[in-house]
């Protein structure tokens, strides 16, 4: 029965796992998607959340949090080849995330269309793009009766939000990938205004402490200094649009205080990231105070003087390899192929060289396997290539750790609390740290790890569904 | 090549076919060739299930799909973490198919999982189902 007072909480993706989020709640008839993502790791349709579970022409919104592939790029496959168009389900993300879904989104057709079947073509973009709804930060959107949301900063990315869901009254707090430390350019998460029923968060770092941001950000700038200086160049592999941003205006001020780095140039190899920085331009008003001040004074920060972007035009590897050292931001931060796989493949058998790994590295990618060190990796050829360039890895993803989580979690004060977006060991090790500290004190909260498909049913006492029934 | 079996993933809209020689495909073959026709031989997290669209009933591998019948398909998280059993349809060596050509394998792409094999520590998650592997000699 459809409309029994139970709430179902379904993940197609992202349980127990990092990678395409999709996350289903169904409660009294009316079914809300938060997040359509891919997998990292995987390709083609091995790359989809587990969709053939849902009829989707029975949701009656998709919420997306932000614009990062394992949150949003199954959502064209989704609009386009599933029956979700023969319905009444509205697509939401806020403005600055529809612009760079845009470009991303482009690329990742181009990118998609050497395999033999790809999940869709440009005109599916086209024509689903235009069916997305853009909506602002704290703006209360009302989809249809009985539902109704409102989308609060989540730091992490441009854009980024966690949407607060009221479905016949229930309340639903879905935060998406989220960050508590205010950086560079973010705005860091907010606590919304009222208490959710449940709270459906992040697991990614899960009982791992991060460390403060000025030790990060001295350790990199120490880093990048001491490879450059020994003669070696330095790759950062990043994905195009997010933290590599982040990574740009910490090189930019790191420079401008050295002039002894005047000479050795800063680039970022992606015309995607170039499109996307009048994205950037345009939405500072949504960034935090220290951004919107210098921007008051003329002062644009994302026009950079120190760092170029590279055209990738023919040999343009081998041009920079031969020449003195430098530092390279290149996509995908996975390194499973692209820009950056070739630079690591020309510069892991040179001592001198480093490579920095600054993001959260998925299950199953090179990124991941590579920080242990191995003597040597294979080429996309198929060839052995020694690796003697130093590895070292320093997070910049954004995410909160185990005490900013903990801390978070605590104060939205849910009585059930959904963990997704994490791998099973992380999510297990927080879910064991959590329930300690409830039990300490002797409050009940419920924490819950479901796997994919794995459909959790809550139910809540009898005045939350008398109240459901009279609002 | 003259019969054709159509199938459509449980959440399509469109259906696709598969062509084949004789009055039916075993559900087995069909999967095989589902899964080389969209490229999911080297993800390891998923089982590929064939339904019959009347009753959502799962086809066993050895049921055999009479020509021009449809079905479902499906894609579901493997019934153990990390052991999807995708792999092992296309690496089925030594059954030739019905026209005498050997089965090709998968194509290599390099954005796929098997791509980061280190020989430093080859574990089961790094087996590659390349040409290398399942060789066109291979009985
Ligand atoms: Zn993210
Ligand atoms: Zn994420």
């Amino acid at each position: 029965m459809s409309d029994s007072p139970v709430l179902s909480v379904t993940l197609l993706g992202a349980g127990q796992e990092v990678g395409r989020s999709c996350c289903v709640l169904q409660y009294r008839g009316i079914t809300v998607v938060c997040d359509a993502g891919v997998h990292p790791a995987y390709s083609g349709m091995a790359s989809l959340p587990f969709i053939d579970e849902l009829d989707w022409s029975t949701v009656d919104a998709i919420l997306i949090t932000h614009f990062h592939l394992d949150h949003a790029a199954s959502l064209t496959y989704i609009m386009e080849k599933t029956n979700f168009k023969s319905g009444k389900g509205k697509v939401y993300m806020t403005h600055p995330t529809k612009a760079v879904y845009k470009f991303l989104m482009q690329d990742f057709a181009r990118m998609s269309a050497a395999s033999t079947d790809p999940l869709f073509t440009p005109l599916d973009l086209s024509l689903s793009f235009s069916a997305i709804i853009p909506i602002s930060v704290h703006q209360q959107i009302t989809p249809s009766p009985g539902l109704s949301f409102t989308p609060y900063h989540a730091g992490h990315v441009l854009g980024a939000c966690m949407f607060l869901i009221d479905i016949a009254g229930l309340k639903i707090l879905y935060t998406g990938d989220y960050s508590r430390e205010e950086d560079r350019h973010l705005v860091k998460a907010e606590l919304p205004p009222v208490r959710p029923d449940v709270l459906i968060v992040e697991s990614t770092y899960g009982v791992q402490s991060l460390g403060s941001r000025e030790e990060k950000e001295l350790r990199f700038t120490g880093l990048v200094h001491s490879i450059i200086k020994r003669g070696g160049h330095v790759l950062l592999p990043v994905f195009a649009l997010g933290r590599a941003q982040e990574l740009l205006l910490i090189l930019e001020e790191h420079w401008k205080k050295h002039p002894e780095l005047h000479n050795v140039p800063v680039y970022y190899a992606s015309s995607l990231a170039r499109k996307c920085m009048a994205v950037y331009q345009t939405y500072i008003h949504t960034m935090n105070s220290n951004i919107r001040s210098k921007f008051a004074q003329r002062e644009n920060p994302f026009v950079f003087k120190h760092i170029s972007h590279l055209p990738l035009t023919r040999g343009w590897e081998r041009k920079i390899s031969e020449g003195p050292p430098c530092v390279v931001l290149a996509s995908p931060g996975v390194l499973q192929n692209g820009p950056s796989r070739e630079l690591l493949e020309l510069w892991a058998p040179d001592s001198r060289n480093g490579l920095i790994i600054t993001g959260y590295s998925v299950e199953g990618t090179l990124a991941r396997d590579i920080v242990n060190e191995p003597a040597e990796i294979i080429s996309l050829k198929g060839n052995t290539i020694p690796l003697r360039m130093s590895v070292d890895e320093i997070s910049f993803s954004a995410h909160v750790d185990y005490s900013q989580n903990s801390a978070y979690i605590e104060m939205v004060k849910a009585q059930h609390v959904v963990l997704v977006h994490g791998e099973q060991s992380a999510m297990g090790r927080l879910r064991a740290a959590m329930q300690h500290r409830y039990k300490e004190r002797d409050e009940d909260v419920k924490i819950h790890t479901p796997r994919n498909l794995e459909t959790l049913k809550l139910s809540f006492r009898g005045e939350r569904v008398a109240k459901a029934i009279g609002s | 090549m003259s019969s054709f079996v159509y199938y459509k993933f449980k959440s399509q809209k469109d259906e696709s076919r598969v062509a084949f020689d004789g009055t039916g495909i075993s559900v087995a073959d069909l999967k095989r060739e589902i899964i080389q026709a969209k490229e999911l031989g080297k993800a390891t997290d998923f089982d590929l299930l064939i339904l019959d669209p009347a009753t959502d009933e799962e086809y066993d591998d050895s049921h055999i799909v009479p020509r021009s019948a449809s079905v479902v398909a499906k894609r579901v998280p493997p019934s153990r973490p990390g052991k999807g059993k995708a792999a092992m349809y296309v690496t089925k060596v030594g059954r030739p198919e019905s026209n005498g050509t050997p089965p090709l394998p998968p194509k290599e792409r390099p954005n796929l999982l098997g791509q980061n094999t280190w020989s430093r520590n080859p574990g089961p998650s790094t087996k590659r189902y390349d040409s290398k592997d399942t060789g066109q000699e291979a009985q």
